[in-house]
Formats: structure tokens, C-alpha cells, sequence
């Protein structure tokens, strides 16, 4: 008994620490980003800082040198950013919104889950192979109609677009799925087609929702790194048409942190703050909206049952009076009212005819998108690895003659390992916190909700700066693949912690009262009751963590190494990942075919986890429901 | 400290003064109520007049409850239930059976054996017996002997209501609560577990809300009126229902069986 006791206490602990080592990693980002952020913004001055247009850091300048020789302007910069993800999201936003009113309304029930499904493993291809994608494909297309190799804000436009489009896709469905289906069935008694119903009533009901989604897709674009980096030219210039290079935030600190100078590392570390503050409004507006959308569906529940009830009165109205002249107007009267027709009704029906087009063309694209970045890389990697087995399996060699990814390949199981060793429990532990021990609205709890939302938010390539300024630093001095492991760590925490959190959420009360009714514990509540009920969703989260550190790219550069070197003997040796290596690889351009089969390992082992993922997600579920 | 936690416990409950909030909004008021041992007593009113809550106190469920407060006394033979006590050995002897089965996404057998391994049975012979008897106690030991290591979500509404008894059963409680435990089942099953209190209430006290008139009529030797938090009559079974002493059971009564 008394044993038990001890239990019980030692568990609130173990979950409370979790928690606050979560708080803390976001405490300590923000700290030490501050920290090396702020001198060098002192010394350069925070307007000439923001606002100067001119970058070209000089390598010698110090802290302690009277002037700076080197200027530290990143407007240019910043403009860049901004006309990347409005790029981005004209392209990649228009083509989500369509294609989840697509998926919602027009397509096929059979093929639903095939195309939900292909939209899904967009997201889970790695920003590496995207961007390779953008050199070998995209760029020679572009390059027939452009002055230069075609590189550009075209060219990250349309890549940063096919990067978000997932994100767009599954949220919009969502709020599109959620809006209740008698008000479509209302709009059809109104003698309504299906295109405008789906347009003048779903899409309007559901457009806080689909706001929101565009809201995340800008917070996606604003962080990617390495596809950039890859595509859009990386001269630091104001974007000059279509084809214009130019250069974004994170591809800034992703060029220059290997060789800066003191200020200019000051510099770039100043630059993740300005990506971390663009985040973390773009964070804030989409918590809002999505609050609003939650108030909204329950504002427009009433004003649209409202208007239908009216609608149907007189219908009934009509039956007795038997004016249906009068009907007709009065119901042209009403749909005005809802803001249905506001043009003339012929006008309508079109437009809402041409956007059933532009949703089933959108369904087709968005999925044909996924068909030609695997399809492509495929067809020129794939024979490439079955002539070259010694690519994969070869003793070390990196020379012009041979090279293997072999090191890489374990270079990349072993960070999988290590992070996933660290990630996993503090997350699931962190989540047991919030969702079985912690109050609702205390203080504490709504930190750390707060510190786990941010880190969601934080673009990879401050965690890696973050990670080179910190774990670098610390452990040897150069990169290592612990310091890079323990980097994507704190990467990993937002996902698992939130994902748990909901898998947590759905075990119903019902089980854990069953077991402390029978006298069991807390402790052995959760570990016997609610987890095994949970552990589809934790599963697959940690299947999904898998997939992300295989494709990350972006902290790993500056902590862990970008050099392909021989088998790593322990974790403090330093090497690149396989997504690393495809970045080394594809810039080099003189191993495309060796590029074209890493891409093609990458991709197996990420879609590989996915579908394995939904997979177990689905075996165990059927288990659990006891089938 | 340590005498306290091996105290034997009793099978009578004593309530005095029960007085229950959550948060601003009081639940109980002055409840006064002795339940005697090895027998039904049955709990009626109207929906939220704290009869759930009520039922809880005895196994001090609503500690989970956030901004729940209650006073009074509470004593089963004369532990303190709100005193100085494991919760944990209270829960083991004071069981509870809840309105909607709630059976754990496990085996039927691992669902029987997870209270007796809370207490650190972890022999398989024993916890075999355990099962056996629990099972032959809620009466399915024919139906479900041949599907012990199925999962107990795959049984129906009213088997796993009955596992769920058995599950209550299997640490030996000397009292056992059951929250309208028929209700969600069909009058088969309903009957099934009607017959089961009967059979139980032999070795221990049985509390139960109910709904149904008839069913407390049926199964009952006590019976207790709630209204609006209060405890309006408490007595023997046929007196409450055919001679109560208050006008407003009385409406309760013929309001419902009418
Ligand atoms: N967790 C809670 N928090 C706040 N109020 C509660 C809570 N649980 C119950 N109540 C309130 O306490 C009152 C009594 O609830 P209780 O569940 O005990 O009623 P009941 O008699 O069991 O009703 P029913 O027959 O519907 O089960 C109700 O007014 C209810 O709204
Ligand atoms: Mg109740």
C-alpha cells in the first residue's frame, strides 16, 4: 500500500517535470535568441536593421570595432518573404480552397479516400526533395520562358504553393465537412443546383474555417528553409518580375551562419527573431480566427435556421393563398436576405458552375501533383539504385568516381533513435499532465499550453540555430549527431505532445472512473486504462515524429553536419542525414543521378511511415473496438 | 495510521448532515440517511435531484469532481469515509456499478482479474478462481466461459452491464452501488440483473438509483425520495410506495405509476 502511495507521488512528479522541460525549451529559445539577438541589433541599430536595404555583412566586424565596416540591412529580406508567401498562397491557397470543396462536395465517395489520402503524403514529402524537384523539374520548364535558369519567385511560388497546399486541403475540408447538412438540403429547397448551394451556403458558412486554413498555410510558408533556398536564386535583391532571384529570412540564416562573422551572427540571429515575431502573429491571428470560427458556427446556426424556417412558412403561406407570382417574389426577396443572390440569378448559376469546374480541376491537379514529384523522381532514381547497389550498401566512398549514402542511412536511424528517445516520454508525459492531472484554467497550464503552441510554430531553422548556438556549443564545440538529435528533439515535442493530448481526450471518462471505482490508482489509471486506450493516436505520432526527423533538413546543417563522411563510430561524430545529403548532393551538381536515388530512399522511408502509420492507427482501432 | 488502513470494513452506512456544493450551486442539503446491511436500498426522484450525487459520497467519486465541497459525516460501520483513509481500500470495498457499461477495451478476462491485480494478485490460479467466481456470482460464467479471452467490447449492451457487476465483484466489495444500472438495457437484461441484486444482497449492502418505480418496488426493502437535493422520505419500501407520509412522494408516486 504504502508502496503504491510513493508510486502515485513519484508519477505527479515525473508528469509535472515533463511538463516544465517543455516550458523550459521554449523559454530558453526565446532567451538565447534574445540574448545573442539584441547586442547585434544595438550595434547595427534597429531601424538600419530592419529598414536598411543594403546587406553585406563583413566578416571582421566585432562588437568592439568602433564602426562596422560591413552593412546589415534585411528589407530586402523581409520583402522577399512576404512576396514568397503571398505567392505561395495565391497559388497553393486558391488550389487547396478548391480542392477541398472538391473533396467535400464533388468527389466520387470511392475515390474520396484515395485523393485525401495522396493530399496527406504531400505533406509528409520532404522540403529537401521538394526543393531538388524545383531544380531537376520545375527549373528547366520555367527556364523555356525565362530570361535565366528560371529560378525565382515563380518558381518558390509554385513549390512553397504544392508545400501548404496539404495544409489548406485538410483544414478547410474540415470546416467544410462540419457545417451541417441541412443547410445544403435548405438551399436545395430553395431551388438551388448542388453548385450553388455548395458555394452560396457551405462555402459561406464555413469561411472563418477556411480562413484559418489559409492563416496556417502563411505560417507554413513563412518558415520553410531548404525548398526555398533551393529554388528562388538567393541573390539579396528586391524580387525583379517573375524570374526575379531574390532572397527569403531562412534562407538567409541558412547561407551565412556557416562562415558569419561575430555581428553578422549577431545578424542572422536577429533575423530568426524576425521570423519568430512574423510566426508568432501569424499564430495569434489564426487562434483568433479559428475562435471566431467556433463562434461563428453557432452564430450562424441560428441566422441561417432562421432564415429557412421563414422560408418555409411561406411556403405554406403559398399553399393557402395560392399566389405562387407572389411566392416567386418573395423568395428571390429571401435569398437576397441570406446573400445568395445578389446579381441576378443567371449570373449566379454560372459563376458557381465555373467553380464546380475549378474544384474538380483543382481535386485532379493537387493530386496529379503528388503523381508527378514522386512519378519523376522515381522513374530517373529508381533503375539508378538497382545498377548502383554500392550507392546504397558500398564500403565509404565519396570521390567523383563513387559515393554511398551508407553513413547517412545510419547517420539518420541513429537520430531518428535518439531524438525519438528523448521526445517521445517527456511529450506523452508532458500530455498525462495536461490532460489527467492538471486543472483547466490554472496559470501553469495555460503556460504551458501556450509554450507548446509556440513551438508549433517555430520555424526549423531556429531550432537549429537555436541548437548550433547551444548544444554545439556545449557538448564539443563542432557539430555532432547528439547535438543535432537533441535539436529536432525539442522539434518533435509540439506534435507528440499534442497529438497524445487528443488521443488522451478521446478516452472517455466513463473508463477511467470504472477504474478508480474498483480502487485502482491514478498511476495504474492511466498506465492500464487510458494509454492502451490511446495508443493508436501515440503510435501513430510517433510514427509521424519518425517521418519528420527523417525529413528534416534545416537544424540539422548547422548542428550535426552537411558533409557526407564515413560511418559514424558514436553520437559525437558528425555527419549529414539523407536529407542533408540530398541537399549536398543536388547543389553540387555533379552527382545528380546519386541525388535522384537519395531522393528516392527518402521518399520510400517517409511514405513508407505514413501509410504505416494509418495502418497500425486503423488495425489497432479495430482491435480496441473489439472487432 | 497504519491500523486505520486494515480496518475491517463494515456494511451499514450511516449518513448524517450530508451537505454537498459544486461550486455556488448546492447539491445536497441536509441529508440524513442509515443504510442497513445486506439489503437493497433504492434511491428515486426526479432527474437532478442528486441522487447520482448522493451515491457518490459513499465512494467519494465526487473527489474528482473539481470545486466540489461537502460536509456532514459519513461513516460505513464507523470508518469515516472522509476521514484519514486509503480512498483506494474504501473504493475496493465499496464498489461501484455505473448507468452506462463502461468495460475496459481489454479481454473479459483481464477486465475481471484488473481489480484483484490492483491488489497485487498476480497468481494465475487464483486470479482463474477469482474469474470464475465472479463470473458464476453475475451469472454468464456459462455464457462467457468459452470467450474469456475475447475483448469485452465485442459482448452486448445488457453482458457487458453484467461484466461490469462482475468486474465490481471480483475484489470482494461488502457494499456495492450501483447507478442505474438498467437503464440503458432491454427489459431481458434488465431482469437479468434485477435477479442478480437478489442473489447478491445475500453477502452485502446494495445501493441503487433507479428510474423505474416498479423495479425499486420489485427489488428494494428501502427506499429513499430525493428531491431537489433534499431527502424528502426514507423508509421501508412498501410504505414509502403504498403508504408514504409525505404528500410530495405521494405526488411522485401516483404521478409516475399512473
Ligand atoms: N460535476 C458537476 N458539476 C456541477 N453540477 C453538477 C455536477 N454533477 C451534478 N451536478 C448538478 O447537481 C444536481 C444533482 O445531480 P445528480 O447527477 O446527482 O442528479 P440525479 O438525481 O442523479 O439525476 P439523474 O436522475 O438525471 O441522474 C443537478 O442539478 C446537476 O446539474
Ligand atoms: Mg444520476
Amino acid at each position: 500500500m504504502i508502496s503504491s502511495k510513493v508510486k502515485e507521488r513519484a508519477g505527479c512528479v515525473i508528469f509535472t517535470v515533463a511538463a516544465v522541460i517543455c516550458v523550459i525549451a521554449v523559454i530558453a529559445i526565446f532567451v538565447f535568441m534574445l540574448i545573442r539577438g539584441i547586442p547585434a541589433l544595438g550595434k547595427i541599430g534597429f531601424f538600419d536593421f530592419l529598414f536598411g536595404d543594403k546587406w553585406s555583412p563583413d566578416r571582421l566586424d566585432t562588437f568592439e570595432t568602433e564602426t562596422l565596416s560591413g552593412s546589415y540591412g534585411i528589407f530586402k529580406m523581409i520583402v522577399g518573404t512576404l512576396l514568397a508567401t503571398v505567392g505561395a498562397l495565391a497559388i497553393g491557397g486558391t488550389l487547396g480552397f478548391f480542392t477541398a470543396v472538391f473533396l467535400a462536395f464533388y468527389c466520387p465517395k470511392k475515390l474520396k479516400k484515395v485523393f485525401s489520402s495522396m493530399i496527406n503524403l504531400l505533406a509528409g514529402i520532404p522540403s529537401v526533395v521538394y526543393g531538388f524537384f524545383g531544380i531537376v523539374f520545375l527549373l528547366p520548364l520555367l527556364a523555356n520562358f525565362a530570361p535565366n535558369n528560371g529560378s525565382g519567385l515563380l518558381a518558390t511560388s509554385i513549390i512553397l504553393g504544392i508545400m501548404i497546399l496539404p495544409t489548406v486541403v485538410s483544414l478547410s475540408k474540415t470546416s467544410l465537412e462540419a457545417v451541417p447538412r441541412t443547410y445544403y438540403e435548405g438551399a436545395l429547397a430553395l431551388g438551388a443546383s448542388h453548385s450553388r448551394a455548395v458555394f452560396g451556403t457551405m462555402v459561406k458558412a464555413s469561411r472563418s474555417g477556411i480562413f484559418a486554413s489559409l492563416v496556417l498555410g502563411i505560417g507554413r510558408a513563412l518558415g520553410e528553409t531548404m525548398a526555398v533556398v533551393m529554388v528562388a536564386g538567393n541573390s539579396v535583391a528586391y524580387p525583379d518580375g517573375l524570374f526575379g532571384s531574390f532572397r527569403v529570412l531562412t534562407a538567409n540564416i541558412v547561407m551565412e551562419m556557416g562562415y558569419a562573422g561575430e555581428v553578422q551572427q549577431g545578424a542572422l540571429v536577429a533575423t530568426g527573431v524576425v521570423l519568430l515575431f512574423f510566426v508568432l502573429i501569424v499564430n495569434l491571428i489564426f487562434g483568433a480566427i479559428s475562435k471566431r470560427a467556433i463562434a461563428c458556427g453557432v452564430n450562424g446556426k441560428g441566422f441561417i435556421s432562421k432564415a429557412f424556417n421563414k422560408i418555409f412558412k411561406r411556403k405554406e403561406d403559398r399553399k393557402e393563398n395560392k399566389q405562387p407570382g407572389a411566392f416567386k417574389s418573395k423568395l428571390i426577396k429571401i435569398k437576397n436576405k441570406i446573400g445568395e443572390v445578389k446579381d441576378g440569378v443567371k449570373y449566379k448559376i454560372n459563376s458557381s458552375k465555373i467553380g464546380a469546374g475549378f474544384a474538380i480541376g483543382s481535386g485532379i491537379l493537387s493530386a496529379s501533383a503528388l503523381l508527378l514529384v514522386i512519378g519523376f523522381i522515381f522513374v530517373q532514381g529508381a533503375p539508378y539504385l538497382f545498377t548502383h547497389p554500392n550507392l546504397l550498401f558500398g564500403e565509404y566512398q565519396f570521390n567523383s568516381e563513387e559515393i554511398t549514402i551508407l553513413p547517412s542511412i545510419i547517420t539518420t536511424l541513429m537520430t531518428v533513435l535518439l531524438s525519438l528517445v528523448i521526445a517521445v516520454p517527456i511529450g506523452i508525459c508532458t500530455a498525462i499532465f495536461l490532460n489527467e492531472y492538471a486543472q483547466k484554467n490554472n496559470i501553469f497550464v495555460r503556460l504551458i499550453r501556450g509554450a507548446i503552441d509556440v513551438l508549433s510554430g517555430v520555424p526549423s531553422i531556429v531550432y537549429g540555430l537555436f541548437g548550433m548556438l547551444t548544444f554545439v556549443v556545449i557538448i564539443k564545440g563542432t557539430s555532432t549527431i547528439l547535438a543535432g538529435s537533441l535539436t529536432v528533439s525539442i522539434m518533435l515535442l509540439p506534435t507528440i505532445v499534442r497529438s497524445t493530448e487528443e488521443s488522451l481526450k478521446s478516452v472517455m471518462d466513463s473508463l477511467r472512473e470504472g477504474s478508480l471505482a474498483l480502487g485502482a490508482g491514478k498511476m495504474r489509471t492511466i498506465f492500464k486504462v487510458v494509454l492502451p486506450s490511446a495508443l493508436p493516436g501515440i503510435l501513430s505520432a510517433i510514427i509521424l515524429s519518425m517521418g519528420r526527423v527523417i525529413s528534416e533538413s534545416a537544424p540539422f546543417i548547422y548542428t550535426m553536419g552537411s558533409v557526407i563522411s564515413a560511418m559514424p563510430s558514436g553520437y559525437l561524430d558528425s555527419n549529414a542525414t539523407l536529407a542533408v545529403a540530398l541537399y549536398r548532393l543536388a547543389g553540387e551538381g555533379w552527382y545528380v543521378n546519386e541525388a535522384y536515388a537519395t531522393a528516392v530512399v527518402l521518399i520510400v522511408l517517409v511514405l513508407g511511415l505514413n501509410l504505416l502509420a494509418e495502418f497500425i492507427a486503423g488495425r489497432l482501432n479495430k482491435r480496441l473496438k473489439g472487432v | 495510521m497504519k491500523n486505520k488502513l486494515n480496518q475491517e470494513y463494515k456494511q451499514n452506512i450511516s449518513v448524517k448532515d450530508a451537505n454537498l456544493w459544486y461550486g455556488d450551486f448546492q447539491a445536497l442539503k441536509g441529508v440524513c440517511m442509515e443504510v442497513p446491511e445486506k439489503q437493497v436500498t433504492a434511491f428515486i426522484g426526479p432527474s437532478g435531484c442528486g441522487k447520482s450525487t448522493f451515491l457518490k459520497c459513499f465512494n467519494r467519486m465526487n473527489d474528482l469532481v473539481p470545486g466540489c465541497r461537502i460536509e456532514g459525516d459519513f461513516k460505513i460501520g464507523d470508518i469515516d469515509v472522509y476521514g484519514k483513509i486509503d480512498v483506494n481500500e474504501l473504493r475496493k470495498n465499496v464498489g461501484m456499478v455505473f448507468q452506462k457499461p463502461n468495460p475496459f477495451p481489454m479481454s473479459v478476462y483481464d477486465n475481471i482479474a484488473y481489480g484483484p491485480r490492483t491488489f497485487g494478485i498476480t497468481k494465475r490460479a487464483l486470479l482463474d478462481e477469482i474469474v470464475e467466481t465472479s463470473l458464476k456470482a453475475s451469472a454468464m460464467w456459462e455464457e462467457l466461459k468459452d470467450r474469456l479471452n475475447k475483448s469485452a467490447l465485442g459482448l452486448s449492451g445488457g453482458q457487458q452491464q453484467r461484466l461490469c457487476i462482475a468486474r465490481a465483484l471480483a475484489v470482494k466489495p461488502k457494499i456495492l452501488l450501483m447507478d442505474e444500472p438498467t437503464s440503458a438495457l432491454d427489459p431481458i437484461s434488465t431482469g437479468k440483473i434485477e435477479e442478480l441484486c437478489d442473489e447478491l444482497k445475500k453477502d452485502m449492502t446494495i445501493v441503487i438509483v433507479t428510474h423505474n418505480m416498479q423495479q425499486a418496488t420489485r427489488i428494494s426493502d428501502k427506499t429513499g425520495f430525493f428531491l431537489l437535493g433534499e431527502l424528502i422520505e426514507f423508509g421501508n419500501t412498501d410504505d414509502i410506495f403504498y403508504d408514504p407520509k409525505d404528500e410530495r412522494t405521494e405526488r411522485y408516486i401516483t404521478g409516475r405509476f399512473g
